[in-house]
């Protein structure tokens, strides 16, 4: 009985129970059943979807991305978009626009409730309580299309009104103000700025190791926002000097334009094997005791042939589907040209420029006209709606986030004997930040999937001019797959910014 | 903004926020609150601006003469079930009565709500009066009635005050108690003034506005009604309590609030019309049969001596169920063995003495029974007859697809959320995967899609309505969520109670089942309340793909009707504050239950 | 609190060399990682015997002992109980765990059911006993560790030793044949250490088959008949309790007994 590892183990293997009474196979055969189980139900409904649409003779193709399309959006980029593509781009630049100012508005006013609803203040707290309490008891949508219903009925625009002292202006179309954008000199400005950003960082580095050696108060932070604004006024006048940066981009768009098929594919294969191979080896290894002993149960192999299939799997479907490896290089190739595009422009162009808000009558009815920048009443009550309600959940979080800091914290701030402000920024905020930070994060997500409902007050967001897109072409379900990839990603991006801020503040809090 | 965090004589930072009750004299207090510093002067003159404006902007518009109210007064009925045929209407009515039943005898089942002291009572009224004297005189009544009005919230006050004043310090009074007179006040002043006076007569079909008269008029005697039949049924519960069984009692009041929705759905409010001839021949015979062999399939299954062979029975069985969709046959037959099967396959875990046998095999003919009865009664035309797609809309249609989907929703979370932490990566990859897709995606775009791809999706041969696919859709979106809040609870559950419960040789579904699972869903009571009141105000969302819900009517509908063109402000308001009461409620009532299931505050 | 008045008084003097072997281990090892927690653990435990296991915190006592119920999934060697041997065999997990009892450190008495039923919900569902017959079960182990009167009160409700006396008659409820108990002790106030440790020797003296994770010396010189000393994951010296405190062979266990005593 005493016999080597290797061995027992052997006898172990060879006492094997029957097959129906191994837990390890009971366990990956209902793994297994239900895997099938839900992929069948997939294929069958997906089928069923197919003949259903081929039934009444409609598509589920993307060519609607290609093909014009007959409309007309409110407000963006581009009021008439030229094809379907084109137009969905513009409905996502309008959302990316909404979420994004929204959530700027909405963190400052959900900090300002937070804070009031904290406040020494008896009747600054009740008004707090009564904005929070109302706000969210009351639907999104209900909030958004009451905003509209009243902004609806602002006085019209006309010829004779005219701007406000030529800057502001406010009716029913919406509300107009001076423009600032970008021209086209904009982006070898941009590339001024990145090298004083990189420029910056160093000088932050610098700034930052003399406040450590000597202890003198050398405020790194304002040096290096200086050094940045420095190379922003710089680049006003320099940026001429980068239009060769074109020219690089140009030669990877050739670089695209010339790689075969082939290329992609081997790319993807070789990462799927790559990333397959790298766990399998990664699992092994945490396996592997100190002594080199190797200690997988059944289960784990099972883990490792199935990443092995999944590996598989993919590299037939990259194999098959070239379809997805020559978008790669068209979309790189486009991508890259239209970037090159941006810098090949006249040597005095400047990167901003600057216009009043004018009202023009090209037809029966006055309208504004390009020149402002012009906030459209439905983007103002979604915007309105969105900002005003998730403030009352921000500052719900802000306010928890405080009254979980320990009294005794603050306690211990006065006794070492920190100034307030001290004890604020280093002990309390830090703290408390901790704590706001991932429930704020989740309100910002679902305040860029709540601008969806925009749709119900014309406001052009992707899901606007998706229904619009289906409306005319029939391809609901293309559609439908886009927004929700969309959302997905933009989820994504947010997520991905709020966990690198949360792992940074609990760097901070050691 | 640092006087927010920092008080400013002491140099202390005071973070817990001030009692709300003043304890202090009332010159001190208003002192210590409002005017300790030069900032908070400030703050309390700013806010005071504030309020008098916002108060004053609103009042001015709500008090307005151009204001349309007999939109509002007279679309009662409309916002209500919208298009609901009159002559039907008693059938809304014992609707409303069974759930004041329910609630009644839940209540004392419970022995639900905590008492209150009566000078906080006191103090809650003396308050409310002097609101009510503010916003009065803010508002551009006419003088009769800022007179009435002073009047009524100088009564309410000093009411108040002499509770206050005369109480005892440790005089309360059932919540319960206050509860049912507040709303005995407000149906008998029914009775006395006539609220949503109109005078509307036209000539429409449907006739789903109201008459000329008051909507006072119509609903005095039905509330009144409902509110005795609440109070007698709160009797009756108590009276029942004395002698039935605790268990059995809440059990069996928490079955049939779990069957009331189909119930008062399919059986009350649509009216089927059952097709006699049809449910004797093949329905009840198809009934019979599965319950006859099904009950005795599962006596014998669930013999404590069963072993293997029960468990190659039940997935014979569930391989049986799967292999139907191959064939031809009656989808009832196909549901059928397909629960048989789950029925079947969880017999090892229910297995017991002759008692629990006959108890579980009586379960299945249960559940088989009214499964039968749901299908026939959702496949059967309902008599009775709206113009448009449902026969019911506004406030009860948000109501039945809340309360639909909450309750479809409510096992798929709690299985994706078993799926999510079990320990088996296939289950836990594929739920994960839903659970993140649904969250990342908002609610609109799914409820277009299924509006209106989701048919697509079936079998020629199926049919689904509008609502049917939108409460599926709704209750895909609202399960991920939920299953979030369940995963929390169940990380909750410690792990020493998983090994406790495998030392004593339980298998993963009993464990499951009476350990884990009650542990967790205790902890996320709070979390699910809360998910239910968002499953309910996002309801609203229906208006968008043009569902007859209370927020369409009020947009899209009574603006357009030619007596009251362009008042969507009014009805949204009404909407608003519908929308408003429901909400705050739930959630105050879920406080309250936290508070009593002894969670505290996180 | 642990010191020992009787000095003279070691283990149970049972003659136990004609007893079948209960619990069977042979080079059972396992890994945490890099972590080996068992190496090469082997010993034979004999039907109503009652076997200390004693060593520093973290020398894989406890992890050896729920190896035995298959808490935890030993990766090498071969542990046999009661002639069962502990696979993958779903049929044997289940027959193993019904045979033995086990007692934790926390308690892990499930806090929303009463004491009665935390007592009668395994015998009723694994054990499919018919619930009047699991009842009165319940209530004669509720009188044999002494609390009758709490059946119907929630753990939550209960001290540490009164809760831990309802965990011993939870496991007794499964009839098992080993009771395995991993530091039953260590979480309660000393005052309430000796109404649990009463029990245990009751139930000792009973002729069940224990084996003991526990720190408590008198205990161990009182009721043991064998003492196994672990450090490092190894067996380091297995000897009766007169012999163990008295003299012990190893290096290590003289310089853990000369920590502990």
């Amino acid at each position: 009985m005493s016999d080597t590892p290797t061995s027992t183990s052997e006898k172990v293997l060879s006492a094997r129970p029957p097959l129906w009474r191994d837990i390890v196979i009971i366990k990956w055969v209902t793994q297994v059943f239900l895997l099938v189980v839900v992929l069948t139900a997939l294929w069958f409904l997906t089928s069923q979807a197919g003949d259903n649409l081929k039934a009444r003779s409609i598509s589920a193709d993307f060519n609607f991305i290609e093909r014009p399309v007959d409309i007309q959006l409110s407000e963006g980029i581009d009021t008439h978009p030229d094809s379907g593509g084109r137009a969905l781009w513009v409905g996502m630049v309008n959302t990316i626009r909404i979420s994004l100012i929204g959530i700027i508005f909405a963190t400052i006013l959900g900090v300002i409730v937070g804070l009031a609803r904290l406040s020494n203040n008896w009747l600054v707290r009740r008004l707090a309580t009564i904005w929070v309490e109302t706000l969210r008891n009351i639907p999104l949508l209900v909030q958004i299309i009451f905003f509209f219903s009243i902004l609806t009925v602002l006085p019209r625009v006309s010829l004779e009104t005219g701007p406000i002292n030529g800057w502001f202006h406010i009716s029913n179309k919406g509300i107009s103000m001076p423009r600032v954008f970008l021209a086209d000199g904009f982006y070898q400005w941009l590339v001024v700025v990145l090298i004083g950003a990189a420029v910056s960082y160093f000088v932050y580095k610098k700034r930052k190791r003399i406040h450590d050696e000597t202890g003198a108060d050398t405020s790194p932070v304002l040096w290096a926002l200086g050094v940045v604004a420095l190379f922003g006024i710089l680049g006003i006048f320099i940026h001429p000097i980068f239009s060769w940066v074109g020219s690089i981009f140009g030669a990877l768009a050739s670089l695209f334009d010339s790689l075969p098929i082939l290329a992609p594919q081997l790319l993807l294969c070789a990462l799927s094997v790559g990333l397959a191979s790298t766990w399998i080896i990664r699992f092994i290894r945490k396996n592997r005791s100190a002594r080199g002993h190797l200690s997988l149960v059944d289960d784990d192999w099972f883990r490792i042939i199935f990443t092995a299939a999944v590996s598989v799997a993919f590299i037939v479907l990259f194999v098959r589907w070239t379809g997805f490896s020559s978008w790669i290089l068209n979309s790189g190739r486009d991508l890259f040209e239209v970037i090159e595009s941006k810098f090949n422009v006249d040597g005095a162009a400047r990167p901003f420029d600057a216009m009043r808000p004018d009202i023009v009558q090209p037809g029966k009815f006055p309208n504004y006209g390009s020149s402002g920048l012009t906030m459209s009443i439905s983007f103002a009550a979604v915007f309105f709606g969105v900002v005003f309600y998730t403030s009352a959940f921000i500052g719900e979080n802000v306010r928890g986030g405080i009254l979980a800091v320990p009294k005794g914290q603050i306690e211990a701030a006065n006794a070492v004997g920190l100034k307030r402000s001290h004890a604020l920024r280093h002990i309390i905020l830090p703290q408390a930040f901790r704590v706001i930070l991932p429930p704020t994060g989740n309100q910002y997500l679902n305040l860029t999937k709540n601008t969806s409902l925009a749709i119900a007050v014309g406001y052009s967001d992707i899901v606007q001019v998706g229904t619009t897109v289906f409306n005319q072409t029939g391809k609901t379900l293309p559609v439908v797959g886009i927004w929700m990839l969309f959302y997905l990603s933009c989820s994504l991006t947010i997520s991905v910014i709020v966990n690198w801020f949360n792992v940074r503040m609990q760097l901070v809090e050691r | 903004m640092s006087d927010f965090n920092v008080t400013g004589a002491e140099g202390t930072v005071s973070i817990k926020p001030p009692p709300e009750t003043p304890k202090l004299p009332p010159r001190l207090w208003i002192k210590e609150n409002l005017f300790s510093s030069p900032f908070n002067i400030f703050l309390t003159v700013a806010s005071t601006g504030i309020l008098l404006i916002l108060g004053r902007g609103l009042l001015s518009f709500i008090f307005s003469h151009e204001r349309q109210w007999g939109s509002t007064a007279t679309n009662l009925r409309l916002l209500m079930t919208q298009a609901y045929p009159e002559e039907q209407y008693m059938r809304v009515w014992v609707c409303v009565g069974v759930i004041f039943t329910l609630t009644g005898l839940s209540m004392a089942v419970w022995n639900a709500g905590s008492r209150v002291a009566l000078r906080r009572l006191g103090s809650f009224l003396l308050s409310t009066g002097v609101v009510i004297d503010i916003l009065t005189l803010l508002a551009p009544f006419s003088s009769s009635a800022t007179i009435i009005w002073l009047c009524v919230g100088t009564g309410i006050s000093l009411f108040g005050g002499s509770l206050v004043k005369f109480s005892d310090e440790d005089k309360t009074m059932s919540v319960l108690t206050v509860t049912v007179i507040a709303l005995a006040v407000a149906i008998l002043s029914l009775w006395v003034v006539p609220y949503g006076h109109h005078s509307f007569v036209f000539e429409r079909t449907p006739r789903s506005l109201a008459e000329a008269g008051t909507v006072a008029l119509t609903t005095k005697l039905p509330w009144t009604i409902m509110l005795l039949i609440g109070i007698a049924a709160y009797f009756a519960g108590k009276a029942i309590r004395e002698k039935v069984s605790q268990n059995v009692l809440r059990v069996s009041v928490l079955t049939i609030w779990f069957l009331a929705p189909p119930a008062l759905l399919y059986l009350v409010l649509r009216d089927p019309d059952f097709d006699m001839g049809h449910v004797l021949n093949t329905d009840i015979p198809i009934f019979l049969v599965f319950a006859a062999v099904g009950a005795g399939l599962l006596f014998w299954l669930t013999r404590p001596t069963a072993g293997e062979l029960g468990k190659v029975i039940a997935a014979i069985t569930l391989l049986i169920g799967f292999g139907s969709f191959l064939t031809p046959m009656r989808m009832i037959i196909r549901i059928l063995i397909l629960l048989l099967a789950i029925f079947a396959i969880s017999a090892p875990t229910f297995a017991g003495d002759t008692q629990t046998r006959r108890r579980y095999s009586l379960g299945w003919i249960g559940v088989s029974g009214v499964t039968c009865w749901l299908v026939t009664a959702i496949n059967t035309p309902s008599t009775v007859e709206v113009p448009g797609s449902f026969f019911i809309g506004g406030v009860s249609l948000t109501l039945l697809i809340a309360i639909f989907t909450i309750v479809i929703s409510f096992p798929l979370g709690i299985l994706l959320a078993l799926g999510r932490t079990s320990t088996m990566p296939i289950f836990r990859i594929l739920c994960t995967w839903f659970i993140e897709f649904v969250r990342g995606i908002p609610l609109i775009t799914i409820l277009i899609f299924f509006s209106i791809m989701f048919p697509m999706f079936l079998p020629k041969e199926m049919e689904i309505g509008e609502v049917a696919s939108i409460v599926i859709g709704y209750s895909l979106f609202s399960s991920a969520y939920l299953a979030e809040n369940v995963r929390g609870g169940l990380q909750s559950v410690t792990r020493g109670q998983h090994e406790a419960a495998d030392a004593v040789g339980m298998t993963t579904p009993q464990k499951t089942l009476f350990i884990v699972l009650p542990q967790a869903l205790r902890v996320s009571i709070p979390p699910l309340v809360s998910h239910c009141i968002g499953v309910f105000k996002e309801t609203s969302l229906l208006a968008i793909i043009g569902l007859f819900d209370i927020l369409y009517i009020a947009r899209n509908v009574i603006p357009n009707q030619t007596e009251f063109l362009g008042s969507v402000r009014e009805n949204l308001l009404f909407v608003c504050l519908i929308y408003w009461i429901l909400s705050y409620q739930m959630s105050k009532a879920s406080q309250r239950l936290e508070r009593r299931v002894g969670l505290g505050e996180r | 609190m642990n010191e020992t008045n009787n000095e003279t008084s070691t283990g149970s003097n049972r003659d136990l060399s004609n007893a079948a072997d209960m619990i069977v281990c042979e080079n059972v090892s396992k890994w945490y990682g890099d972590f080996q927690a068992l190496d090469e653990v082997s010993a034979t435990i004999k039907e109503q015997e009652v076997v200390v296991v004693l060593g520093p915190s973290g020398s894989g006592k406890s992890t050896w002992i729920r190896c035995i119920n298959r808490l935890e999934q030993h990766q090498e060697g071969r542990i046999e109980v009661d002639g069962i041997e502990l696979t993958n065999d779903l049929r044997n997990i289940e027959k193993v765990r019904s045979e033995v009892g086990m007692v934790f450190q926390q308690f892990n008495l499930f806090p929303h059911l009463k004491v009665i039923d935390n007592v009668t919900l395994a015998p009723i569902w694994v054990r499919k006993k018919p619930k009047v017959e699991a009842q009165e079960q319940a209530i004669a182990l509720l009188e044999r560790v002494g609390i009758p009167e709490q059946a119907d009160k929630y753990p939550g409700q209960l001290s540490g030793g009164q809760q831990q006396r309802v965990a011993i008659a939870r496991a007794l409820a499964m009839e098992p044949r080993i009771m395995l108990f991993d530091e039953p002790t260590s979480a309660l106030d000393p005052e309430m250490i000796k109404e649990v440790l009463d029990v245990m020797k009751e139930l000792a003296l009973s002729g069940m088959t224990m084996m003991v994770v526990t720190h408590e010396v008198g205990f161990a010189k009182e009721v043991a008949d064998r003492i196994i000393f672990m450090d490092e994951g190894q067996i380091v010296e297995i000897g009766t309790p007169e012999t163990f405190f008295t003299d012990p062979v190893e290096e290590r266990s003289k310089l853990f007994l000369s920590q502990i005593l």
